[in-house]
Formats: structure tokens, sequence, C-alpha cells
């Protein structure tokens, strides 16, 4: 309990001192619970997601860094490695993969590398995988790129 | 995040950095800079941990396998390493294999192991040994029990597979001792209330410490207040009722670190007479 905390401070600060330095992820502490994070992460460019925000829920377990933060989507989003509905992510990192090495702005860059590089063969969403599996990277990225728009990108008007 | 908090985060990052160096690499795990007596190594890639990171780290990847293995892939880079360098006073040091790190945590005793394993076993194998209700009637629970801390600190160590658990066991001594012995005044709660009240007490105490095994420990510790025995005393009653001891024959017991010894006698018969119906 204590060791989390204290890590966590550590990474609060970093956030705080490296403000700005990776403008596509904008970490941020809730402000009564050093255990719940939310993030906003820059759709990746040449990408379907590219010019969507999304937002991120981390809950971080007491026994961090030694078990992984759990991250789940706020937003919408159409990946075959995220839940359509819970916005759960598959992502070996944050299961059986996981080091205590990494810190919760290095999870959501792994989270943008995912966004980019869709692993169809361990879906939640297998809808988006199968069209990616059938070889069918067009329907996959315009569905993909409706959802951005519709879910991860401010309303005109 | 509170003011305070900040602080508290400033104040634990500035005086502790021994050197430069460790200060522009923190340990990996703790994101701190390591104290000069925590400096270790891993022997092929020669990242560089606090002691007590790296080690608590092994032991949580050794609990997935069966077998302690033989190998820890660096957190940081994932190279296979054997084992820890530690200890470094310029001529020699310490080496720690890995495989050995499970095995060897001194203060993971016997002792614990089997405490631990009365959480795997059926809840209630030992409740009609004690007698609960007569615990809560005959208002018992004022006088003291001194082998209360001792208890508390081996069920959390046990639970929590860590040596220290001071202040855990601290806070929820404390959360006990005044739950059980607030003078009330309106004396007339039934003991079933005083009960349930000392339980969810208890409970919300411990489950950011023991998350899912919170509730068979609530249950676990009235036992052992319920009994009025001592460790030795309870863990025999208790072996013997998970078979691992044989009645009658008395194997040696690994002595419990800090718990007085008292003659078994004493305490098998205290019993209070008001207490009867």
């Amino acid at each position: 309990m204590q060791t989390s905390r204290a890590r966590l401070f550590k990474e609060y600060k970093e956030v705080q001192r490296e403000k700005g330095a990776d403008p596509d992820i904008q970490l941020v502490c809730d402000d009564s619970n050093i255990f719940k994070w939310t993030a906003l992460i820059k759709g990746p460019s040449e990408t379907p997601f590219e010019g969507g925000v999304f937002q991120l829920a981390f809950a971080i377990p007491e026994q961090y860094p030694l078990q992984p933060p759990q991250v789940r989507f706020l937003t919408k989003i159409f990946h075959p490695n995220v839940h359509f509905k819970t916005g759960e992510i598959c992502l070996d990192i944050l299961k059986n993969a996981w080091s205590p090495a990494w810190t919760l702005q290095s999870v959501c860059r792994a989270i943008i590398a995912l966004m980019a590089h869709p692993e169809p063969d361990s879906p939640l969403n297998c809808d988006s995988g199968n069209l990616l599996r059938s070889g069918d990277v067009r329907g996959y990225q315009s569905m993909a790129s409706m959802y951005t728009r519709l879910a991860a990108m401010p309303k005109k008007g | 995040m509170s003011k305070s908090q900040e602080q508290q985060a400033e104040a634990d990052s500035s005086p502790s950095s021994s050197s430069s160096s460790s200060r522009s690499h923190p340990c990996p795990i703790c994101l701190s800079p390591t104290p000069q007596l925590q400096e270790s190594y891993l022997d092929r890639c020669f990242h560089k941990f606090c002691y007590k990171c790296i080690v608590q780290w092994t032991k949580v990847v050794a609990s997935k396998y069966s077998e302690a293995p033989s190998s820890l892939k660096c957190p940081f880079c994932k190279t296979e390493n054997f084992s820890i360098i530690h200890g470094y006073d310029g001529s020699s040091f310490e080496r720690h294999y890995v495989s050995q790190i499970f095995s060897d945590s001194v203060f993971f005793t016997e002792a614990h192991r089997y405490r631990l394993q009365c959480y795997y076993t059926e809840p209630g194998f030992l409740s009609d040994a004690f007698d609960i209700k007569r615990f809560w009637k005959s208002r018992k629970y004022l006088q003291s029990n001194p082998w209360l801390y001792s208890w508390l600190k081996r069920e959390i160590q046990a639970l929590m597979q860590e040596e220290d658990v001071d202040v855990v066991a601290h806070h929820m001594l404390g959360t006990m001792e005044s739950s059980l012995r607030r003078d009330d005044q309106r004396k007339l709660k039934a003991p079933e209330e005083r009960q349930g009240e000392f339980k969810t007490l208890l409970r919300d105490a411990a489950r950011p410490f023991l998350t899912g095994r919170t509730d068979r420990f609530v249950d676990e510790t009235e036992l052992f207040l319920a009994s009025g025995l001592n460790l030795e005393a309870y863990d025999d009653v208790c072996m013997r009722r998970l078979g691992l001891k044989d009645a009658g024959v008395d194997s040696p017991e690994e002595p419990t670190n800090d718990s007085a010894v008292v003659p078994q006698s004493l305490f098998v018969s205290d019993e209070d007479p008001d207490g009867a119906e």
C-alpha cells in the first residue's frame, strides 16, 4: 500500500514535470484518489483513429507496481483488441507480460502503439478482428474511422 | 491531490538520494533513488534495482510457478538473469540465486505456511472447537488479549507474504482494541450487535491490505480471540484438526517470533463461569 502510493507520487511528479513533453498523451490523477487516473490520448496518424481523442480510465491496484494497472477505454473505439461495450483492452503487458518497470505514461504509449498495430488474432471485438483477418482492410478502416468520427471527435455545431 | 500529499512526496525523494548517479538512474520498480545499502544488480544485464524491490518482484514471478524458477527476466530489458548481486563493498559481494530466493525468505516460517494453508481449507473446520457465542455473551473481549498483536502480525505476514507489516498490524490492532473495549454507556447492546459491529470495523480496516481474504481473516481472528489460547496452544488445536499433527505425538514446533511462552494448561480451562447460561 505504502509502496504503491510512494511510487504513484513519483509518477505524478514526473507527469507534472514533463507536462507537454509528449503531446499525444495527457495523464491526469483524480483529485481525491491517487489510485484513479484518466488519460487522454490522440489517435496515431495514418490510422483510422487519426484526429480522434480517446479517454482511458486507470484503476491501480494496491500491489502496484507488482501488479499491472487496470486500463479501459471510456471512449468508444472500433478495434480488434478493445471490447466494444466495456472498453476492456487485450494487451499482453497489462496481463502476464507486465513488468514493474512500466509506468502509466509508458502504458499509454503502448496503447497508442496497439491502436496503430492491431492484433486480429486475439480479438476482443470479433467483428473488427474478422474484417482484418479476412483481409478487408478497407472495411476495417472505414468502420474504425466512422466510430472515431462519431465518438472521439468534438461534435460540430 | 492535496497540498500536504505533494509535500510528502517531495520530502520522500529529496534527502535519501545517496549520490548523483543513483538520482539519474532511479530503481525502475519504486522509481526512487536506491539507497547505497540496497544497491543490487542482475548478473547478466547489470541493471540496478533496490534489493528489496527486485526480491519482491522475484517472489511475485516465482509465485506464478509451481516450482521456483531458476531465472528471472530483467523487468527493464527482459534479459534472462540467474542471480542478484548485492552488498558490493569494493572487494566482495553477495550473490543470491533466483531459484533460492523464494525458499530462503527468512521470515516466512513453517508457521506462516501452515497459517496460509488454513486459508485454503474449508471455513468452519475449527468453529466447533471454540465457543464464539459465549465469547461475546460473557464479554470476555473486555480483557485484553496479550497475544493478539503476535497473532495479527503472523496472519498478515502469511497473507501478504511480506515481512514488514508492523504498520498494518498496529492499524488493525488499534481498530480492534477501540471497538472491543469501547465503554458503552448504553450497555444494553446485544452480544450479536457487538459482534457485528466489531467484524464490520475490522473488515473495513483489513480490506485494503488483504482484499479477497478479508472476510476469512476476520473470521479466523474472531476464532482466535474466542479460543482464549496463546499462539502455540491455538496452533496445536488447529494443526491437529488439519491433520498436520498427530494427537498425542508432540513434534517440536517452530518458535513464533515474539509471543510469550505460557504454560498451555493455564489456558485450556480458561472458561468464564459467569458466562454459563
